[in-house]
């Protein structure tokens, strides 16, 4: 329960993050950190405690083996996350180029 | 195909058509808006013959044909043609032809088919689908005419979205959208809403307070015939049928509902008439009349008494008759001397006698004289109003004289019409060689004006026998002494002695002289023209800031709703700010609320 | 060969295939992207005959054992249908445009690759079978849309894509975390068996906390206030017939969609009434607030974003009725939505292609010189204020008719009172765009190029013909399977698993 209340508190820290920072760039850090502490809570959602890795072996066991799903989908999730934030922070390099400028109060031509 | 289903397909069809085919066709546009128009006049007039009639389909009586509804098809018809008639030569330059052609059949079919609807949302595609014609109709008269095409499309048809949740709340009491088996009496807070709300539709369609506003904008760049067509003729027609039929069948009325359909009528009446006063336009002038007229049949419907009604909807018949024919009128000057601006016309009376005597009858008609169409149907809502006062009701007073005072108005600022335009001093672009119109042109306008005198001396004997009276249902009780007939010779002779008189005094012949204004020789370019009289009541102290407001638009419910939605609009998107934590911040605020909502209840 | 794992594997193939061949023949990339839409679309209309019963497709053949479903499932059934329809029909009308339309731009095959990229997602949404292929195929669809939308590279749409990313990001994220709490709550991802297990569980805290997960991130991507702030940046900047899918298209598929089948469909919207409420809230606060944030706009796709919002605040206002006639009126906006918004989204097009502004200050009388854009504007116009009888007025009446019939009088007035606002602001737009006197400068405007007033022809005619989706005939196959499917509810899990 501590682990998932500290990966909360991880998920927390990015939003922190993404709320108050004014650069673009710790904005995105901010995004990434709420990204790992949701594959952190994923990951902490299949395990076992004591469990094995699963993994099929002739000498197989025990029956108590950390739940494999969530793994899988979690190297599916950072794959995702690793796109996602190479497309923002290639954005953020144009908008440099076209603003000047890292900070977000700076950057808005579109309101209204 | 069911017979009544003719008068709404056909046009439908050919509009539909006349859309496509590109304006370079010459002539077929005008040839098949008049056999459309004729065709569909001829199957109303059929129609009215055959009535009472119904269709039937699927268990649904949607179309029904009953002695309210014929007559006011009748009308719609006739008016159809009419108008088409009239435009072949008043149209025949402009760009839009296809348009308006295609816009006029789409209007008359739908306009026949909302007369015929028995299915209450059937009636709301028809009276929305004539927002999108009446749109089409007034871009029709080029560029200038967007803001009001806009402008009226948003009035009329935000006023259909009032209508749609009328008829839905109608159908959640009732359970049905047919009209024939609704009859809702005000036991339900809700009842009253559904009659304001059909009745504020109605007003919007009607041109009645508050509502009014798109017809004086509207007026002034449509092409005039679709002017008369549409806010003279058969929006006035169909939203005071709808009124008729609430009144008539839909509710069982109430005190107060007429109450609050009087006071409508009675402001109407005096606010638009005192507007007509000093319009310097003769397009909005009339108008300005259209509203006003309204009030009397809102007033007369109001009353609740059967001869009432009867007096408000023979006034709606009345007043298509004479107001198609004073626009009709007025597009003839307009087309000859290529303005409605009162300051530049005048004497047009000698250039133009076929238009002066169409325009004369209906102005007197207009005015109340008798014994014209107006003057009977007025005096009906006046016997009304009376009979309203006998019964008990203390305020009947103030409604008479209301629309007394209105009537005496409208003499008057009919008065300012007559002289400035037709009569007086010709102005100077008057004084170009200046022609009467064609027959074409000039025909529909004298059967108008011929239809205004015979339904005003026999008023007894063909328009109230044959088309209200049946729609009433129960038999008029007349309480004044009025007899047509007799009243007609009497003011015959009257006008006899007075000629006598005239030729009498004039025996020797009349001098003509200059006008001389302290000794100096007035020349043509300070003419006196009418309008200049009526200054005066524009500037008097009370009326003068009255005047001010009401052109500043203050008392138009779009511009005050503009400027609401605008500005609340205005502050909505001020909050965009553009700052990306902000964005952040509403998201994280929505879901703290969330969370706060619904885990709420359940820790 | 099953049929149904082809709406994401010919998209996606194309999509790989186009940077190969537009090396070989440059016009070759829109004869692909042109092909793989239409295809799409003809496949589409062959799912409708299936849409009666819901079609399970198990990848690699892994087939449930003992009704426990253990491999990828692809599910098909009328909602799903409904919503391929409107995906691939939109899609298509909107390859069509951008052959002469992504004229403007420089990379033709890098567009059509990342569009058929974003295709091949909203097609993945709507067929997937279990929670997690769900949020692949969203953000594969987001992802794509992100770089869609800053495809001119202007400063306008890096910040407008920045704003999508980072919001759309923080609500994928969300939506991760809930997809977490929801497989540690059931054990399982797929949506008809999690659905069998939520019901064993009832009304659990952790159930309720992973539906606001849910909840909150689903809004965003379909842009219901406060979750809002990116549509009105991100849409207009967008190239106009990515705008057209956005707006059209992406926000009914990846917000309204998912919500439907999460909380219709998986949690049953009997367990938790709240969750209507706040539909009903949201939706009608959309409504609302985007009608008067749209009239105060002078610029015509940022007009046209704001009315986005609004219009999704009818279908979730419709939603959270949760009666049949109230669902009925939700999708049959939606589809009509569909249509309108991408028609007028693509008339802004051709306005910004021809005369390279979209301030509606300089705009004006332009529907002189281009009649095709300015009546089929005025149709879609028309119709997306409710006017008789186009599509727009059939479905607002329903739902207003359904707001009624389940008591909520005075919301119903509300519903009337923005479709007159709405009304309004259509009408300012087409007044200040297309009418009145013509701005000298426009002397010498053309019609817009062949393909584009094509597109835009066939979706005014869907437009106009919207209304007869109400016959019975018509109805029983498009729209009478959506709704069964939603208001059926639970039984979801019953049709997909058997038995």
């Amino acid at each position: 329960m501590i682990l998932f209340i500290l990966a909360i508190l991880l998920f927390l820290i990015g939003l922190y993050g993404v709320l108050v920072k004014r650069n673009l760039i710790k904005m995105i850090i901010g995004l990434m950190i709420m990204e790992y502490a949701v594959n952190l809570i994923f990951t902490l959602v299949g395990y076992r405690s004591g469990g094995t890795a699963p993994i099929v072996t002739d000498s197989i066991s025990s029956v108590l083996y950390v739940d494999p799903l969530p793994q899988a989908l979690v190297l599916t999730a950072i794959v995702i996350g690793l796109g996602t934030t190479a497309l923002a922070v290639s954005f953020a390099v144009r908008i440099f180029e076209k603003y000047d400028t890292f900070d977000v109060r700076k950057i808005r031509k579109l309101r209204g | 195909m069911n017979p009544l289903l003719y008068p709404i397909v056909i046009p439908f069809i050919a509009g539909l058509l006349l859309y496509v085919i590109p304006r370079r066709v010459k002539g077929i546009h005008e040839a098949a808006a008049l056999l459309v128009s004729a065709g569909t006049f001829g199957l109303t007039v059929w129609l009215f013959l055959q009535k009472p009639m119904e269709w039937t389909t699927q268990n649904s009586l949607i179309l029904r044909l009953d002695d309210l509804s014929a007559f006011i098809l009748l009308a719609a018809g006739l008016f159809g043609f009419l108008i088409a008639l009239y435009s072949v030569i008043y149209m025949k330059d402009r760009n839009q032809r296809s348009m308006y052609y295609g816009s006029l059949l789409l209007t008359l079919g739908a306009t026949c088919g909302a007369l015929m609807s028995n299915h209450l949302i059937l009636l709301l595609i028809f009276w929305g689908f004539l927002g999108i014609t009446l749109y089409l109709l007034i871009q029709s008269g080029g560029d200038g005419a967007a803001p009001a095409a806009k402008k009226s499309l948003i009035i009329v048809g935000g006023s259909d979205a009032l209508l749609l949740l009328g008829i839905v709340f109608i159908y959640s009491l009732t359970g049905t959208f047919e009209m024939d088996k609704i009859l809702l009496s005000f036991n339900n807070g809700l009842v009253t809403w559904v009659f304001v709300l059909l009745a504020l539709s109605a007003f919007a369609k009607a041109g009645s307070l508050p509502l009014h506003t798109w017809i004086p904008d509207m007026a002034m760049h449509t092409p005039i015939p679709a002017t008369a067509l549409m806010p003279a003729a058969l929006d006035k027609l169909l939203g005071i049928y709808l009124l008729g039929r609430m009144v008539l069948n839909l509710f069982q009325m109430t005190g107060a509902m007429n109450l609050f359909l009087m006071i409508v009528g009675a402001v109407t009446i005096i606010t638009a008439v005192m507007m007509a006063l000093v319009q310097h336009d003769l397009r909005k002038l009339l108008a300005y009349h259209a509203v006003s007229q309204v009030g009397y049949m809102v007033l007369g419907i109001g009353t609740g008494t059967v001869i009432g009604i009867a007096g408000g909807l023979f006034h709606m018949l009345n007043n298509t008759l004479y107001k198609t024919c004073l626009f009709l009128t007025g597009g003839s000057v307009k087309y000859r001397t290529g303005s409605t601006d009162l300051d530049e016309l005048g004497g047009l009376a000698r250039f133009m006698p076929m238009t002066f005597l169409s325009f004369i009858f209906a102005a007197l008609a207009i005015s109340g004289i008798p014994p014209l169409n107006g003057f009977v149907s007025k005096w009906m809502v006046y016997q009304g109003l009376v009979e309203l006062g006998r019964e008990g009701d203390k305020l009947w007073v103030v409604w008479l004289l209301a629309a007394m005072f209105g009537s005496g108005l409208t003499l008057a600022s009919f008065m300012k019409l007559t002289h400035t335009v037709f009569l007086g001093d010709s102005a100077k672009r008057a004084g170009r060689k200046i022609k009467e119109v064609g027959f074409i042109m000039w025909l529909p306008t004298v059967i108008l004006a011929v239809l205004c005198v015979l339904f005003g001396v026999f008023a007894i004997q063909v328009p109230l026998k044959h088309f209200i009276i049946p729609a009433m249902g129960s038999d008029i009780e007349y309480i004044g002494s009025w007899s047509p007939g007799l009243a007609t010779v009497m003011i015959l002779i009257g006008i006899g002695i007075g000629f006598l008189i005239y030729l009498a005094g004039n025996l020797k012949g009349i001098r003509e002289a200059d006008s001389f204004i302290g000794g100096e020789e007035l020349d043509s370019e300070t003419r006196v023209t009418g309008t200049g009289f009526y200054n005066t009541i524009r500037e008097m102290g009370m009326f003068s800031r009255i005047y001010r407001w009401a052109e500043d638009k203050w008392f138009d419910v779009y511009d005050l709703g503009n400027h609401l939605f605008s500005g609340i609009g205005g502050v909505l998107s001020k909050a965009h700010t553009g700052v990306l934590n902000l964005y952040v911040f509403w998201f994280v605020f929505g879901l703290i609320v969330l969370l706060i909502v619904l885990m709420g209840g359940s820790l | 060969m099953n049929f149904i794992p082809l709406f994401v594997i010919v998209p996606l193939g194309a999509a790989f295939l186009m940077p190969v061949v537009s090396r070989l023949w440059k016009g070759m990339s829109d004869v692909l992207g042109n092909l793989a839409a239409l295809f799409l679309m003809v496949w589409s209309f062959a799912a409708l005959q299936m849409g009666h019963e819901t079609t399970v497709f198990y990848a690699g053949g892994w087939e449930p054992v003992a009704s426990i479903p253990i491999g990828i499932a692809m599910v098909m059934d009328g909602l799903t249908v409904f919503m391929l329809i409107i995906i691939n029909v939109i899609g298509f009308a909107v390859t069509l445009y951008s052959v002469n339309y992504m004229n403007h731009y420089t990379d033709k095959a890098k567009y059509y690759t990342l569009f058929l990229l974003m295709m091949a997602g909203l097609n993945g949404v709507v067929l997937a079978g279990d929670l997690f292929n769900l949020f692949v195929f969203l953000e594969i669809s987001a992802i794509a849309s992100y770089s869609l939308v800053a495809f001119g590279i202007g400063s306008e749409e890096l910040e407008a894509s920045f704003k999508y990313q980072i919001l759309g990001g923080t609500a994928s994220t969300l939506i991760l975390m809930g997809i977490a709490f929801f497989y540690h709550m059931t054990g399982t991802l797929n949506l008809a068996d999690a659905s069998t297990v939520i019901q064993q569980l009832g009304t659990h805290p952790g159930i309720i906390f992973v539906s606001i997960l849910f909840l909150v991130g689903f809004s965003l991507k379909a842009a219901l206030i406060p979750f809002h702030a990116w549509l009105p940046d991100a849409h207009p900047s967008a190239p106009a017939p990515i705008s057209a899918m956005l707006s059209g298209v992406v926000i009914k598929v990846l917000g309204v969609y998912a919500l439907i089948r999460i909380f219709f469909n998986v949690f049953g919207i009997t367990a938790m009434p709240s969750v209507l409420t706040i539909f009903i809230v949201l939706g009608s606060v959309s409504m609302v607030a985007g009608a008067f944030l749209a009239i105060s706009q002078s610029d015509f796709k940022r007009m046209l974003a704001y009315s986005s919002i609004s219009q999704i605040g009818y279908v979730l206002f419709a939603l959270g009725l949760g009666t049949p006639l109230g669902i009925l009126g939700a999708m049959f906006h939606l589809i009509n939505h569909a249509a309108f918004k991408s028609l007028l989204f693509l008339n802004s097009g051709a306005v910004v292609y021809r005369t390279n502004t979209r301030d509606l200050d300089q705009l004006g009388g332009i529907s002189q010189k281009m009649p095709v854009t300015g009546i089929t504007s005025l149709l879609g116009s028309l119709s997306i204020s409710g006017l008789p009888p186009f599509g727009g007025f059939w479905s607002k009446l329903i739902i207003i008719m359904a707001a009624v019939e389940s008591g909520h009088f005075a919301l119903a007035g509300v519903a009337v009172f923005t479709s007159i606002v709405t009304l309004a602001y259509y009408m300012k737009l087409q007044k200040e765009a297309f009418y009145g006197a013509l701005k000298a400068s426009f002397g010498k405007l053309k019609e817009a190029p062949f393909l584009m007033s094509l597109s835009v022809i066939l979706l005014a005619i869907v437009v106009t013909g919207m209304g007869l989706l109400l016959i019975p005939e018509f109805k029983s196959v498009i729209l009478d399977p959506a709704v069964k499917i939603i208001s059926g509810g639970l039984n979801y899990s019953k049709l997909v698993l058997g038995g």
